[in-house]
């Protein structure tokens, strides 16, 4: 008799995930259907919120920035980054073993952090706009425009173009390049004309997942378009909370909707672009990896390209907000030997929530990184080499938490926390944090771990079937113990996502669920820049530790 | 130990169809080779028979223990089959040393410690690896690798042991050693095994019978001896053995008595499935049967030489006259120019 039924095993975890991920989805739908907040008695089924929403002048402007900024960055960042892969993969651009972790850093270092560092570095009174201003007696760029903000969110996300493409660009036979040589093509054009055609399905993949991150954009447009009214859809979302007075959770569950049904679309063209970019891949010409192209006089001005996005994007920004966060006070006429303290470090520990935020991003980032990896493993494995509609099924059910911003999942998961009686205890602990992190970035990490999994040969599991194993028994003496390091680095890059993470928690934010990602957000509200510089420090100096130990073990930093 | 049998397996792989209708035994203490060329399913029979295949139609059973039935819905999971699977990569954990990929059966059926290293030992000096049990599978050659994987697979004493290409991996030279040593073994040790391969010389070699596959089907089955001397179809004929083709048609036939018409010439052969006067016919003989004559005769024909090759161990020439071209070795050196070949009737098969 046995005790243990791996059949019965595999169907319960499967319908435990698409419980706590499509709970919160149903759930904001139901509420958007209702003319007041759902744990409201009185609350009927209507269509007054679409009503509402859909005759605010304000959402369609939303919605129209959000499309424009979306198309803008999209437009700046897929031919940088496709040139950036280019040359990092396929020329002797001078120091590339050097830059390729630096251009993965904007991915992992929080956008809201790099959104004050821009403030504080090109803002009005910033460190350089002063400086700017000294040298040629003005200030020769706006920060606070519409253009600005769709530059800024362009370059930030270039890593994401130039990953997918460089990653084609390496399965990419030499020999396509080499037969362009040899008929007399500049490397400039065999990278127009040959290499970057032949991997269009990898910039095209990027392309979509960057359109797709400019609706999911909270951090720049808050902190960067607020300040001239500007408002995209997120920030809409955002400021909605207080537009009523009272709580219009009817009016945010539309924009949620309407969010989730510009995004899902984009997660399903994604899903599609992906496979066939495999399938293109796979076509590549044969031939092993020769020398490099040489860019001969380009080298230097190639470099001089790549460090001048790296400067823009990570280093003036982060050098600000450093910079803010050693001194008292910063405007014209400052100087600044007068006013260097290490003050606003000591003043943290003066805030209990701020000293809580601070161990909740370690503790969510390290326990809670492992527990979800711990999940994503597990369900990784539930559906590992199993061939059956169920493992398609997960595979969509994954996917759904995609469609939603961070912004949006937070306020699903607090509701679903309302909304079911027996959570309500857990919805100021960190149990809810952990859940809506766990279920946003589902996709991710399930991503990392199967691909873990599936390094592991079919005929090593096959082995121990035949010799008498179970399925359970072969994935914890086969399976697991093969991919252990694989599931630590999981572990590690999980952990860089989490204390990244900043607009999941915010709605979540309660005495006890501080994280300093949603505090930042909480404090820059209230004008306390001195604080947020210092938290924004401390922030980049925990995920610059995790990168650290992380590159040192050699962990690759992408799925 | 009871027989494997296996009666009309068929397996279809989305609409392909790999199997389509296999029935064959394994006595005990036989050893049975799969050949076949790739595509033929001779793999997919061993999957299928191990478990790791789900066929659709058909019986797999040892006595009277069934392991699949597909009429009456049985099927047993691979592990729950017993069976020892010798994977052609190996397959050998390379997380657990030597002496616990060996054990891993034996623990999986609660065998107690001492026992267990009682007898994962003596498996080990079966296969004389007895003093690398601590060794890690990457720090072995491949001949003991493979002796690993044979020893994992005999530890906990199957009823069929099967073996999937056990050779490919190996280079050429040690190919051969290892197959005598691994017959060697199967036979002393009085086992049944399922072979799978794709190379004739290893099948002939090793097996007591051999499944010819073609198409997912079994085209002839008999001895090495009878596959390699009678065989049934142009097929059998052609894939086992270096041979000549010779394309004619057919100018008589009493019983098994054909008569081959290539050109003016008539060459006089075995028929093997021919039947149509004047219709197209195909003579097959193997290389080492043709023979240098000293003069005309009953089905000799005059050749000139096109080209010589040594090979080591003998020589082989090509000899040709119009329209057709014969390879043909011999133990030293010929002269060249032209010569007179006899093609022995009852070498030469017509189909």
């Amino acid at each position: 008799m046995r005790l243990f039924n791996y059949g019965l095993f595999r169907l319960a975890v499967i319908a435990i995930v698409a419980l706590a991920v499509l709970a919160p989805l149903v759930l904001v739908f139901y509420q958007s259907f209702l003319d007041a907040p759902f744990f409201q008695p009185s609350a009927k089924l209507s269509l007054d919120a679409y009503d509402f929403v859909t005759s605010d002048s304000d959402f369609w402007d939303a919605f129209a920035n959000s499309v424009m900024l979306a198309a803008g960055m999209t437009a700046i960042a897929v031919p940088l980054g496709a040139v950036l892969a280019f040359l990092m993969v396929r020329t002797d651009l001078p120091g590339r073993a050097l830059l390729e972790p630096l251009l993965l850093v904007p991915i992992f270092i929080s956008a809201i952090v790099l959104a004050f560092g821009y403030v504080v570095a090109l803002g009005p009174v910033g460190v350089f706009s002063i400086a700017a201003k000294d040298a040629f007696g003005f200030v020769p760029w706006n920060l606070y425009s519409f253009p600005s903000l769709i530059v800024i969110a362009g370059l930030m996300h270039v890593p994401h173009v130039y990953l997918y493409t460089a990653a084609a660009l390496r399965g990419l036979g030499a020999d396509v390049e080499e037969a362009a040589r040899v008929i007399g093509a500049p490397p400039w054009r065999i990278a127009l004309t040959v290499s970057l055609p032949m991997v269009t399905p990898a910039i095209l993949f990027g392309g979509v997942l960057v359109f797709f991150l400019g609706f999911e954009l909270f951090g720049l447009p808050l902190v960067l378009g607020d300040p001239q009214g500007l408002l995209v859809l997120s920030t809409y979302l955002y400021k909605l909370t207080n537009k009523l007075g009272v709580p219009s959770y009817q009016l945010m569950a539309v924009v949620v909707v309407a969010i989730v049904a510009i995004t899902a679309p984009l997660v399903a063209v994604q899903r599609r672009l992906l496979k066939s970019a495999n399938r293109y891949v796979s076509m590549r010409g044969k031939g092993v990896r020769s020398d490099l192209m040489r860019l001969g006089g380009w080298r230097w001005p190639a470099l001089a390209i790549v460090i001048a996005w790296f400067t823009v994007t990570v280093a003036i920004p982060l050098f600000g907000i450093g910079l803010r966060s050693v001194v008292t006070s910063w405007g014209e006429g400052v100087r600044l030997s007068e006013v260097l303290t290490l003050a606003h470090y000591g003043d943290l520990w003066d805030y209990p929530n701020v000293v809580r935020g601070i161990f909740n991003t370690i503790g969510i980032g390290v326990i809670g990184g492992a527990v979800a990896v711990g999940v994503y493993t597990l369900v990784a494995l539930v559906v590992h080499r199993w061939n059956s509609g169920w493992t398609r099924l997960v595979d969509y059910i994954v996917m759904a938490p995609r469609a939603m911003p961070g912004l949006v999942a937070g306020l699903a998961m607090l509701w679903l926390f309302l909304f079911i009686k027996p959570l309500n205890p857990l919805r100021a602990t960190m149990i809810s944090v952990w859940l809506a992190y766990t279920v946003v970035w589902f996709a991710y990490g399930m991503r990392l771990v199967s691909g873990t999994l599936l390094q592991v040969g079919p005929e090593l599991e096959e082995a121990a079937r035949v010799a008498g194993a179970t399925t359970g028994r072969i994935q914890r003496d086969v399976t697991v113990p093969l991919v252990r390091y694989g599931i630590l680095a999981s572990w590690l890059l999980v952990f860089l996502i989490f204390a990244r993470e900043y607009s999941t928690g915010i709605y979540l934010l309660a005495p006890g669920t501080e994280v300093i990602g949603s505090l930042l957000v909480s404090l820059w509200g209230t004008g306390a820049i001195d604080m947020v510089s210092a938290l924004s420090v401390i922030n980049v100096l925990i995920i610059g530790l995790g990168l650290a130990i992380a590159m040192r073990l050699g962990v690759r930093l992408h799925a | 130990m009871p027989d494997l049998v296996i009666d009309d397996l068929h397996v279809r792989l989305g609409d392909n169809d790999i199997l389509k209708g296999v029935t064959f035994t394994v006595p005990q203490g036989q050893i049975v080779a799969l050949l076949g060329p790739s595509g033929s399913g001779k793999t997919t029979i061993l999957r299928s028979v191990a478990g790791l295949e789900q066929p659709y139609r058909g019986v797999i059973r040892i006595g009277n223990g069934v392991f699949f039935d597909g009429a009456k819905g049985i099927n047993v999971p691979a592990e729950k089959r017993g069976l020892g699977l010798v994977f052609q990569s190996y397959a050998l954990w390379p997380h657990r040393t030597v002496f616990e990929n060996v054990a891993y059966g034996l623990k999986l059926r609660g065998v107690a410690r001492e026992e267990l290293a009682r007898r994962a030992k003596a498996a080990l000096a079966q296969i004389g690896l007895d003093h690398l049990g601590e060794r890690y599978p990457h720090q072995l050659s491949g001949g003991q690798q493979q002796r690993v994987a044979l020893a994992r697979a005999l530890v906990y004493e199957p009823p069929v042991i099967l073996l999937d290409e056990p050779l490919s991996n190996l280079d050429a030279k040690l190919r051969e050693e290892a197959r005598a040593w691994l017959r060697r073994l199967i036979t002393s040790l009085n086992l049944s095994a399922l072979c799978v391969t794709h190379d004739q010389v290893e099948a002939m070699a090793i097996a007591d019978r051999v499944l010819l596959l073609e198409g997912g089907k079994i085209v002839q089955s008999g001895t090495p001896t009878e596959l390699y001397s009678a065989p049934n179809s142009l097929f059998a004929a052609e894939f086992m053995g270096a041979n000549n083709r010779i394309q004619g048609t057919l100018e008589a036939l009493t019983g098994t008595d054909a008569t081959l018409r290539v050109g003016d010439r008539s060459l006089r052969g075995i028929a093997r499935g021919v039947t149509r006067l004047g219709s197209s016919a195909t003579g097959v003989i193997r290389l080492e049967r043709v023979r240098l004559a000293d003069g005309p005769g009953e089905n000799r024909i005059a050749m000139r030489r096109a080209a010589s090759m040594y090979l080591g161990e003998r020589y082989e020439h090509v000899f040709e006259t119009d329209g057709l071209s014969v390879r043909i070795f011999t133990a030293a050196p010929i002269e060249g120019g032209e010569r007179w070949l006899e093609f022995p009737h009852d070498a030469l098969w017509i189909f």
